[in-house]
């Protein structure tokens, strides 16, 4: 325990950049771990391209028949489509643990984490890696890649710039509401996590434009589980469409604030933690 | 063990037909028990059903905002959707993913040994699910259809044709699922299989958009696979797209296909067995 007192000892830096160290040989071992199972690797990749590109179809099947959805063209949809595949992706590959957090914590696996000498919220999000990540980052980065050309945006490099803020400020804002939404495991005691998955299809609105929606679905997207800024917000930001295009550029801050709410309610749930019993 | 031997070592063949019945009827009813007990996961369940309902209609009716497309207006569109997502609610997950736990957990050898037809039993308990995914789809259409305004009532003359085939819809969703189940006797992975298939049923099926929308030639060939009678016929009946002779003859083909597709999967059932190694015991 001395030692762990020492190394946490020194500034908040390099409190940090050994959270980040540790954080990366959680996931690196989990990787190698995983890629032990090739075919699996091979199966959920194939399946998460399947999946996600379904959605592509049936936009596509959509769009053949009307130009425009509420004034948004198909690859507008496409981009906010894109986005959401995309911050998912990312979210499940360097986040995926915290799904199995109803599992670790109503099963008593937590008990361990808390005896070891690192952020327990951090260890959690660690602990997993998830493969479907790589074909959805895959395909998410595709589509992106394709509709960012399509769409009528001129593209200096603070734009750019801008864009790749943007998107990874998206992605953390899922990876802040997964920590939020699965920390519900401290108080539902099922080993299943059905309330962050009921979320989780609520957050699936957020791959059309929100204005499609009523006043009370749009508000609770913006801003009690604000998944909208996953994709909507940031892509009017760039596309500069709407009367709040704004709104976009505080996707970082939001971000911010989606991630502190996953820390203090999973904070909130791990005081109350009494372990599964034996 | 290999699975030829366990077979061989089971008790002597069947048991006569009143206890097959007896039998299939207690595992569907363990079946749909096993899901009601926990209330909390079946709550949440059903809203998150419900969130995909509605980003469903809200897009159609965004979609459907200027006027009528092949043929659907936005009431005869929450309708079909409606049938779709309650058609689309059965034999969902439950079933396939049990068998694939047992199957990767070696506990299929028990399945094995037990005088009642593999694919028989998987049946019986896709039913006791059904029953709870038939209640549950029902209710969440029928908030639904009371949030969005109403749905129109089935087309009148089609009434027949309609019950024939939503009752066919169940056994033909289950032939599809009982085989993508069998797969990971091969791939020892069922997350992934599942995630494809339910995606790609769900497409091919109409749930997400009508088979109109398609282009032609992907027009005539889903009329003819089995997916089209897992959503898209019983929907396309009650709304009165399929009509009179042309009704039933889709109906013959959802009919085919459970045929079919229930050989298949036996033959499926013959290959995959023979795949099994159990260790340990």
């Amino acid at each position: 325990m001395a030692s762990a007192q020492a190394v946490a000892a020194p500034g908040v830096l390099a409190r940090v950049r050994r959270n980040a160290w540790l954080y990366r040989r959680c996931l690196g071992a989990h990787l190698r771990s995983t890629l032990e199972y090739e075919a699996d690797f091979w199966i959920m990749s194939v399946s998460a391209v399947i999946a996600q590109g379904v959605g592509i179809v049936f936009l596509w099947a959509i769009f053949g028949s009307i130009p425009e959805i509420n004034g948004w063209t198909f690859w507008d949809v496409a981009m906010i489509y894109a986005l959401v595949v995309l911050s998912e992706g990312l979210s499940v590959l360097f986040a995926q643990g915290a799904w199995s957090m109803a599992f670790t914590v109503n099963l008593g696996g937590f008990d361990a984490l808390l005896l070891r000498p690192f952020s327990p919220v951090l260890q959690v999000l660690s602990s997993e890696i998830g493969m479907n990540g790589l074909g959805n980052v895959a395909l998410g980065g595709a589509l992106l890649g394709v509709s960012v050309a399509h769409v009528d945006v001129a593209w200096t490099p603070a734009t750019i710039a801008l864009f790749v803020v943007l998107v990874v400020s998206a992605a953390l804002v899922k990876v802040g509401l997964n920590t939020a939404t699965n920390a519900a495991a401290f108080w539902i005691k099922t080993p299943w996590s059905m309330f962050a998955f009921s979320m989780h299809t609520f957050g699936e609105l957020a791959r059309f434009p929100i204005t499609i929606y009523g006043i009370g679905v749009r508000l609770a997207l913006s801003v009690v589980l604000p998944y909208a800024f996953m994709s909507y917000f940031p892509a009017q930001a760039v596309l500069s469409t709407g009367t709040a295009h704004w709104l976009g550029f505080l996707t970082p801050l939001v971000a911010v604030w989606c991630l502190v709410l996953g820390a203090l309610v999973f904070r909130r749930g791990m005081l109350r933690y009494e372990s599964a019993g034996n | 063990m290999s699975a030829a031997a366990l077979l061989e070592a089971a008790p002597s063949g069947r048991l006569p037909f009143a206890g097959r019945t007896r039998a299939r009827r207690s595992m569907a009813r363990t079946a749909f028990r096993s899901l009601v007990a926990h209330q909390v996961s079946f709550l949440f369940g059903l809203l998150a059903t419900a969130f995909a309902v509605l980003s469903m209609l809200y897009l159609w009716r965004a979609v459907l905002a200027n006027g009528p497309l092949h043929g659907f207006d936005w009431p005869h569109m929450r309708a079909y959707l409606l049938v779709t997502f309650v058609a689309g609610s059965l034999v969902s997950s439950y079933v396939d993913y049990r068998m694939a736990g047992r199957i990767l957990q070696g506990d299929v050898a028990m399945d094995l040994v037990r005088p009642v037809g593999y694919q028989d039993a998987r049946f019986a308990e896709a039913l006791g699910f059904g029953v709870y995914e038939l209640g549950t789809g029902l209710l969440v259409a029928a908030v639904a259809a009371l949030a969005f305004g109403g749905v129109p009532g089935p087309a009148p003359g089609e009434l027949g044709a309609f019950v024939v085939s939503a009752l066919l819809v169940m056994p033909l969703r289950f032939g599809i699922v009982y085989m993508s189940g069998l797969v990971v006797f091969w791939t020892q992975n069922y997350i992934g299989v599942q995630a494809g298939r339910i995606a790609l049923v769900t497409l091919c099926s109409g749930a997400l958009v009508p088979i109109a929308f398609f282009p032609g030639w992907a027009q005539d060939v889903l009329t003819y696979l089995p997916f089209a009678g897992m959503a898209s016929t019983p929907a396309l009946v009650y709304v009165g797209h399929l009509a009179g002779a042309e009704a039933w003859r889709a109906v013959a083909v959802q009919a085919f296909w459970v045929v079919g597709l229930w050989l298949l999967g036996r033959a499926l059932w013959g290959a995959a067995s023979r795949q099994l190694t159990v260790h340990g015991g």
